[in-house]
C-alpha cells in the first residue's frame, strides 16, 4: 500500500508552513508581552550628615537597626555648643542691660527743657535707644542659633526605616554637611522594572503588575506607578565644550532594544519576604487594554 | 508560569523550561505517530519532525503568554 508522491507532500508542506506561522506568533507573544527579568528593588537612601562640627560622642543605633522617625540616631559631643548657649545667654543678659541705661537716659533727656539741652543731644539718646534695641534682638537671635545648634548635636531620624552601612563610632569627628550614616526609608520601597523599548508600548500607568524576587516563591501585588520619560542617549558622546553633536561614526546592524525603567509600586508585601534595596526581581505587567496573560 | 528556571544558580530565561516541555511532549508524540504508523504520510521524516517540534513549543509558549 503506496502512499502517493503528491500526499506525502502536501502533508508535509501543511505541517511545515503550520509550524513556521505558529513559531511567529509565539514569538510575537514572547517579545511583546510586557515582563522582565531585571527588576530591581529600589528605595530611597537618605543621607544623615551632622548639621554641627564635633567629635561624636555616642552611636544610640545598631547596624541594620530599624528605626522610627525622630529616634536619636547618634550625638555629638555637647559640650562645647552648651558653652556657646551660655555665652549668648549672658549676651543677651548684657544688651539688655544695656539697652535698660540707654532708655532711662532717653527718659531723662526727654524731660529736660531745650535750655538745657540741645536737640542733637536728644536725638542721640533716641538713636543709642534704637541701636542698643536692635543689638538686644540681635543677641536674642544668636541665643536662637546657640539653642539650635545644642539642639543640633542630637541626630535624629527623618523617616521610618534601617541604619544600613553603619560606619559611625563614638569618637570619630564629624564634620557639619558631611554624611556619616545612611537610612534606608522602610515606606519608599518600590521596584524597578527594566523594560525593553519593545514592551513599554503595551505598558501604561495603572496596570496590574506582578513582581517576584529571585529566591522568593511568594508574588507581591503592584501597579505601574510610572514610567521614565528620558534615558541616556548613548549613541552620542558628550564633547568638551558641548555645544555640537558628538555621534558615534559606526551604525552596527545588530541594534538592540534599549530599556527604560517602569516604576513599579508595591501594593502589600507579604510578611515574610524582607526587602533589600538592589535585590533582583521579575516584573510581569498585564496591560488593562490588551489580551489578558496569565503569569 | 512567567517564572526564571534555576539551573544550580544559573537563572536561566523560561524560554528554557518551555523548550524542555516541549521536547519531552515532542518525543511522546513522536513515539505515538510512529505507532500509529502516520509517518507513511510523510515526505521526508526529519523535516517533519523539527516542525512538530516548533509547532509544540509555540503552542506551549502561547498558552503561557495569552
Amino acid at each position: 500500500m503506496a502512499v502517493s508522491r503528491t500526499v506525502k507532500f502536501v502533508v508535509t508542506t501543511f505541517v511545515v508552513a503550520g509550524a513556521a506561522a505558529a513559531a511567529w506568533f509565539a514569538w510575537q507573544d514572547y517579545t511583546r508581552n510586557p515582563w522582565t527579568r531585571d527588576g530591581r528593588v529600589h528605595a530611597d537612601i537618605i543621607e544623615i550628615a551632622p548639621d554641627v562640627s564635633g567629635a561624636v560622642a555616642q552611636v544610640r543605633v545598631k547596624d541594620n537597626q530599624a528605626v522610627k522617625k525622630g529616634d536619636v540616631l547618634f550625638t555629638i559631643d555637647p559640650e562645647r555648643y552648651r558653652f556657646a548657649l551660655s555665652q549668648a545667654e549672658a549676651n543677651v543678659q548684657g544688651r539688655e542691660q544695656e539697652l535698660e541705661q540707654r532708655r532711662r537716659e532717653l527718659e531723662r533727656r526727654t524731660r529736660l527743657s531745650t535750655a538745657a539741652i540741645t536737640v542733637e543731644a536728644r536725638e542721640q539718646a533716641e538713636t543709642a535707644v534704637a541701636t542698643a534695641a536692635a543689638e538686644y534682638d540681635q543677641a536674642l537671635a544668636a541665643l536662637n542659633t546657640a539653642r539650635l545648634n545644642l539642639d543640633r548635636t542630637e541626630l535624629r531620624s527623618p523617616v521610618n526605616g534601617f541604619v544600613t552601612n553603619l560606619q559611625v563610632n563614638a569618637g570619630d569627628y564629624a564634620t557639619a554637611g558631611r554624611a556619616l550614616l545612611a537610612i534606608v526609608n522602610s515606606d519608599s520601597f518600590h521596584v524597578a522594572g527594566y523594560f525593553e523599548e519593545t514592551k513599554i508600548r503595551n505598558i501604561r500607568e495603572g496596570d496590574r503588575a506582578t513582581v517576584r524576587l529571585m529566591g522568593f516563591p511568594d508574588e507581591i501585588p503592584g501597579h505601574v506607578e510610572s514610567i521614565a520619560r528620558a534615558i541616556a542617549d548613548r549613541e552620542t558622546a558628550q564633547t568638551s565644550d558641548g555645544l555640537i553633536a558628538n555621534v558615534n561614526p559606526t551604525f552596527s546592524w545588530v541594534r538592540l532594544a534599549q530599556r527604560v525603567p517602569v516604576r513599579i509600586a508595591l501594593d502589600r508585601v507579604p510578611d515574610d519576604i524582607r526587602l533589600s534595596a538592589g535585590m533582583t526581581a521579575t516584573v510581569i505587567v498585564t496591560p488593562n487594554g490588551g489580551g489578558q496573560n496569565r503569569p | 508560569m512567567i517564572k526564571e528556571v534555576d539551573l544550580f544558580g544559573i537563572y536561566a530565561p523560561p524560554m528554557f523550561a518551555y523548550a524542555a516541555a516541549a521536547a519531552v511532549i515532542w518525543i511522546v508524540l513522536r513515539w505515538v505517530l510512529r505507532e500509529i504508523g502516520f509517518y507513511r504520510l510523510v515526505w521526508h521524516q526529519a523535516l517533519f519532525n523539527v516542525a512538530l517540534y516548533v509547532l509544540v513549543l509555540s503552542a506551549c509558549i502561547s498558552l503561557v503568554f495569552r
